[in-house]
C-alpha cells in the first residue's frame, strides 16, 4: 500500500463539501465528535468519516445515524420495451399513496426504519401506470425519487476544481463568475509551477490565488496586491492548505507599496528598552506587521515576476501600467474579467503597448452531458458566461534597425507617393532624358519597411490605423498649444 | 556539459538568470501564425523570409528580447519555451491536444506538484509537457505509446527539454498488455482508440487506498458508451462528461458614423463636385453660388457644423454654429480624440480644422469570432476511483453471488 498523505484522508477541523442525494452540496467544518445534519436525508457522526480516505460514499442506515461505505451497484442498461407514452395521461391519482402516507414513509426513513431504496420501491409499487412507462421514463422516475429518499452522501475533498464548482453554482458573483474551465486556462497561460514567483491582483475572493497556490505545492511566492483594509481571500480557507502553502501567499496593500513619508518603523516610534508588559506586546505586534509589509515590498521591488495576473474590479490598464515593470521578459500577463466588454479597451491599449506581445482575448465554452448507457445526451441546461481572459506576453522592446513605427511608415509611404508623383510630372514635362534612379531607391526602402512591419504587426486593420492617426494628431495639437 | 556555468534549461520551469545560453531551446516569434523553435548553437543561423539571425547574437540576451535581423529587414521576439508554446510549435506526429482540453483535464484531475500520473498514448507529446511541468519537481508521469518511432522522437524531445527525470516513457500496447503498474498513480489519462480495453489495467495502477481520477478522451459518442460500460463494470463512480472549447476573439476598432455625420460628409462631397463643375453652369445661378461660396470659404477655415444637425448629444461648443472661435473648437476636437470611448459625448463635433474637411467618427471597439472555428475536439469523460472501487469487478461479484445463492437480487 502506498503511504497516505495527510491530504489523502479526511481530517478533523477541515472544510469538507458534502454531496447529498439531491446533488446539492453542503459545506461544513468537520468537528470531531459532532453530528452533522443533512436535513431530510438524516444525520451522520463526524467521527465516522474522520481519518478515512477521501472519495467513498456513505449510506446512513439504522436508528442512530450509523453509516457504512456505500458503493453503487453500477448502472444497468435500459432494456428497450414496446412501451410508449400513448396510454399515459396526466393523472395525479396514478400514485395510490397519499401525501400523508408518503410523509409517514419519510419519517420512518428518517428514524432509520426504512432504507431509501425501500421507500422508492414502495412508491414504485403503488404507482398504477409505472409499468406502462417507457424504460427510459421508468429509469428517470426511479432516479428522481432516489434523489429525494436515498440517504447516501459523499464527502468531497476541497480542490481548486471542487471549490470553484461549489461557488460557481452557489454564488458566482462572489468569485466574479470565474468558471472551472476559464480558471483552468488561466492556470495554463500563467505557466504556474512549483517554485515560481507570481504577482497577482485578485478580486475573486482569492479563488485565483487558491488555484495558483495549489499548483505551486508550497514552493515559490505569490504576491497579492489588495485594496481596502484587508486582503479578501476568503476562498483560501476552504482549501485546507498546510502552513507551507499558506506561507507562499504574501500580500501588500496598494497604499503601502511605497513607504509613506511619515511612516515610522516601530523602533523609531518607541524605544524597546523602555517598554514593559502590554506596551512591549504591542511593540512586537507592530514590529511583526511592519516586517510583513517590508518583506512584501522587497518581494515586489526585486521584480522578475514569472507572471502578472489581474482579476480586478478596477481598470486593468491602470494596474498593468504600474506593475508591468516588475515582470520578467517572456512572461505571461493575464487579465481576467467577468465580462468581455470590460477588456476591449484594455486589449487595444495592450496592442499599442511596446512591452506586450500578441494580446489575445478568449472566452471558454463548457458543456456537460448526462452519460448513461443508451441515454447519453447534453444536459438540458448549461452554463452562461464563465468570464473572459486577455493574455499577452511581456517582451523587452528595444530599437531595431528595421522597426518602423506606424507613423514612420506612413510618413515613408507619403514620401514615396510624392516622389512618384514628382517623377510622373517630370516624365511628362521632359521626355526621356531624366534619370529615375533616386526615385527607385526610395521605393525600395519603402518596400523593405513594409515587409518588416508586416512581420509582426499582422492583423492591424485600417481602422486601428485611423486610431493611430488620431493619436498623432492630438499630440501635435497639444504641442501647438 | 562543457561549460559548468550554464544553467540547464527545462520546459518545466524557468531559468533563474532568464538569459539565453548555448544549448537553450528558444521560440522564434514572428507572428501568432509564424513561430518556430530552435536550439541555440554558436555559429548557426536562423533564416526566415524577413532575414537571418545569428545564434551568437542571441546568446546573453534576456528572454523576451526583440531582435533585429542582421540584414535589417525585420525583427522577431525570443521567447522562453513553455509547455503552452511547445503545443503551438511542436512537430505533429499525431493529432494533438490543445490548451482548452489540456487545461480542463488537468484542473479536473486536480494535478499538482508531487502527483503521479499515467498518460496513454504519448502521441506528439503536447499534453506530456504540460503534465510534466505541473507535476514537477517530485511528481512523475508514466507515458505509454505503442508506436516505436513516436517513442523515439518523444524520448529525444523529453531529453532535450530537460524533462527526462519527470517522465518515464514506454513503448507498450496498453490495451493488450496493460500498464504493468500497480498501486502507483493518482490520475490516469487515456487518449486511445479503445480506452475501454485499458480501464481494468488502469484500475490496478491507481493507489488503492486513496481517491483517484481517470479521464478518457474520445472524439466519438460510440466510444463513450463503451467506455462508460467498462468504467461502471470496474466500479468507478461519479462518471461525468464534458466538452470544452476556447473561443479566440478578433478585436477590431471600427468607425461608427452617425447618420448626420455621414450626410455632412456627403454634403461636403457634393459641394466639392459643384465647385469643380464647369464655369458655364455656375454662371447660370450666379446668386446662389455666390452665397454658398462665401460661406463655404468660411467653413473651410473654421469648422463646419450645421445648425440644422439635430443631435441632442452635441456638446455645447460644437452646437454653436460657425461663429464659434477656432480655439474653442480645437478643444472639443481634442477631447474627442483623446477619449474615443464608447458613449463619449462629443461625437458629432468631431470634425477637423484642417484645410481638408474631415469628420472624425466615434470609434467603437468590437469583437468577432472567426468565421470558422473549432466546434468539437473530443468528449472528456471523467470517473473517480475510490478505495471502495478496488476489489473484483461487477461481473465477478455477480458470478460469485450467483454461485453462492440467489438471495440478494438488485432492485432494477
Amino acid at each position: 500500500m502506498a503511504a497516505l498523505n495527510p491530504t489523502d484522508i479526511i481530517n478533523a477541523g477541515e472544510h469538507v463539501f458534502i454531496k447529498m442525494p439531491s446533488d446539492n452540496v453542503k459545506c461544513i467544518v468537520l468537528k470531531a465528535g459532532s453530528s452533522v445534519s443533512l436535513g431530510k436525508f438524516g444525520t451522520f457522526k463526524a467521527n465516522d468519516i474522520i481519518g478515512h480516505a477521501w472519495g467513498n460514499s456513505y449510506e446512513i442506515y439504522d436508528r442512530d445515524s450509523k453509516t457504512r461505505v456505500y458503493h453503487p451497484e453500477g448502472i444497468s442498461e435500459v432494456e428497450e420495451t414496446a412501451n410508449n407514452n400513448r396510454e399515459i395521461v396526466d393523472d395525479p391519482t396514478s400514485q395510490k399513496l397519499t401525501l400523508d402516507d408518503i410523509k409517514a414513509l419519510k419519517s420512518e426513513g428518517l428514524k432509520g426504519e426504512l432504507t431509501g431504496e425501500e421507500i422508492v420501491n414502495k412508491l414504485k409499487e403503488s404507482h398504477t401506470t409505472f409499468d406502462k412507462k417507457t424504460a427510459y421514463s421508468q429509469a428517470k422516475y426511479l432516479q428522481k425519487k432516489g434523489k429525494k429518499f436515498h440517504k447516501v452522501f459523499t464527502p468531497i475533498k476541497p480542490t481548486a476544481y471542487s471549490v470553484n464548482e461549489y461557488f460557481y453554482v452557489k454564488n458566482p458573483s462572489k468569485i466574479r463568475d470565474i468558471r472551472m474551465d476559464t480558471l483552468s486556462q488561466l492556470l495554463s497561460y500563467s505557466n504556474v509551477h512549483s517554485g515560481c514567483k507570481l504577482l497577482v491582483v485578485d478580486d475573486t475572493q482569492g479563488m485565483i490565488v487558491s488555484a495558483l497556490a495549489e499548483r505551486m505545492g508550497g514552493k515559490g511566492t505569490i504576491l497579492g496586491l489588495y485594496d481596502g483594509d484587508n486582503p479578501h481571500y476568503d476562498i483560501v480557507k476552504y482549501m485546507n492548505f498546510n502552513q507551507e502553502t499558506l506561507d507562499t501567499i504574501k500580500v501588500l496593500s496598494w497604499l503601502r507599496i511605497h513607504r509613506p513619508a511619515d511612516e515610522k518603523t516601530p523602533d523609531e516610534m518607541q524605544d524597546v528598552t523602555q517598554l514593559t508588559g502590554k506596551d512591549l506586546e504591542g511593540y512586537h505586534r507592530r514590529l511583526k506587521a511592519y516586517n510583513i509589509v517590508e518583506e512584501s515590498r522587497k518581494v515586489l521591488f526585486e521584480g522578475n515576476f514569472d507572471a502578472l495576473i489581474v482579476a480586478s474590479q478596477y481598470q486593468p490598464e491602470s494596474i498593468l501600467e504600474k506593475l508591468l515593470p516588475y515582470v520578467a521578459g517572456s512572461r505571461p500577463v493575464i487579465v481576467y474579467h467577468g465580462t468581455k466588454e470590460a477588456l476591449l479597451e484594455t486589449s487595444t491599449w495592450m496592442r499599442k503597448c511596446p512591452d506586450l506581445l500578441a494580446p489575445q482575448l478568449t472566452e471558454s465554452w463548457l458543456r456537460k452531458s448526462q452519460v448513461l448507457p443508451g441515454r447519453t445526451h447534453p444536459e438540458m441546461s448549461t452554463w452562461g458566461t464563465g468570464g473572459s481572459l486577455l493574455t499577452a506576453t511581456k517582451v523587452i522592446d528595444q530599437p531595431v534597425q528595421a522597426a518602423l513605427t506606424k507613423r514612420e511608415r506612413l510618413a515613408m509611404e507619403k514620401k514615396n507617393a510624392e516622389a512618384k508623383k514628382l517623377k510622373r510630372a517630370r516624365e511628362e514635362a521632359e521626355s526621356a532624358t531624366s534619370s529615375p534612379a533616386p526615385v527607385t531607391a526610395a521605393a525600395a526602402v519603402g518596400d523593405v519597411a513594409d515587409e518588416a512591419v508586416e512581420g509582426v504587426e499582422e492583423g492591424t486593420t485600417a481602422a486601428t490605423m485611423t486610431d493611430g492617426d488620431h493619436e498623432s494628431r492630438s499630440i501635435k495639437r497639444a504641442k501647438q498649444e | 556539459m562543457s561549460e559548468t556555468a550554464v544553467e540547464k534549461q527545462s520546459f518545466a520551469t524557468y531559468k533563474k538568470n532568464n538569459t539565453i545560453e548555448e544549448g537553450d531551446n528558444v521560440v522564434m516569434y514572428l507572428s501568432k501564425e509564424n513561430m518556430s523553435i530552435i536550439r541555440v548553437k554558436d555559429g548557426e543561423y536562423f533564416n526566415c523570409k524577413f532575414g537571418n539571425y545569428k545564434h551568437s547574437d542571441m546568446i546573453g540576451l534576456e528572454y523576451g528580447t526583440k531582435l533585429g535581423s542582421n540584414t535589417g529587414r525585420g525583427f522577431l521576439f525570443l521567447l522562453y519555451p513553455t509547455p503552452e508554446l511547445w503545443t503551438l510549435v511542436l512537430p505533429h506526429r499525431t493529432q494533438i491536444l490543445y490548451i482548452a482540453d489540456i487545461s480542463f483535464v488537468m484542473n479536473y484531475l486536480n494535478l499538482k506538484p508531487g502527483m503521479s500520473m499515467i498518460e496513454s498514448g504519448t502521441g506528439s507529446g503536447s499534453f506530456s509537457h504540460s503534465i510534466a511541468r505541473t507535476l514537477a519537481p517530485h511528481g512523475h508521469l508514466y507515458s505509454f505509446e505503442y508506436h516505436q518511432e513516436r517513442v523515439n522522437a518523444a524520448k529525444k524531445e523529453f531529453e532535450e527539454h530537460g524533462l527526462s527525470d519527470l517522465v518515464t516513457l514506454r513503448c507498450r500496447d496498453v490495451c493488450k498488455d496493460g500498464f504493468d503498474l500497480e498501486n502507483k498513480v493518482d490520475a490516469v489519462f487515456l487518449d486511445l482508440p479503445a480506452p475501454w480495453e485499458a480501464v481494468a489495467s488502469a484500475k490496478k495502477a491507481f493507489k488503492q487506498n486513496k481517491v483517484g481520477k481517470i479521464c478518457t478522451f474520445s472524439p466519438c459518442i460510440e466510444q463513450i458508451s463503451r467506455t462508460v460500460t467498462a468504467l461502471t463494470e470496474q466500479g468507478f463512480v461519479d462518471i461525468q462528461m464534458y466538452e470544452c472549447l476556447i473561443r479566440f476573439n478578433e478585436i477590431r476598432v471600427i468607425p461608427m458614423w452617425t447618420i448626420d455625420e455621414a450626410m455632412e460628409k456627403q454634403r461636403a462631397v457634393e459641394k466639392k463636385r459643384k465647385r469643380a463643375a464647369p464655369r458655364v453652369v455656375r454662371d447660370d445661378n450666379n446668386n446662389n453660388t455666390q452665397d454658398e461660396e462665401s460661406s463655404s470659404g468660411h467653413i473651410n477655415k473654421s469648422i463646419k457644423v450645421e445648425p440644422s444637425v439635430d443631435d441632442s448629444n452635441l456638446s455645447s461648443a460644437a452646437a454653436t454654429p460657425s461663429s464659434t472661435t477656432e480655439s474653442e473648437m480645437e478643444d472639443s476636437v481634442s477631447t474627442t480624440v483623446s477619449t474615443p470611448v464608447i458613449g463619449s459625448e462629443t461625437t458629432a463635433s468631431a470634425s477637423e480644422a484642417e484645410p481638408r474637411e474631415r469628420i472624425e467618427p466615434k470609434n467603437v471597439v468590437v469583437t468577432r469570432l472567426p468565421a470558422e472555428q473549432r466546434g468539437h475536439t473530443s468528449y472528456l469523460m471523467f470517473a473517480t476511483f475510490t478505495p471502495a472501487t478496488q476489489g473484483p469487478s461487477l461481473t465477478e461479484t455477480k458470478a460469485a453471488a450467483a454461485a453462492a445463492s440467489s438471495s440478494s437480487a438488485p432492485a432494477k
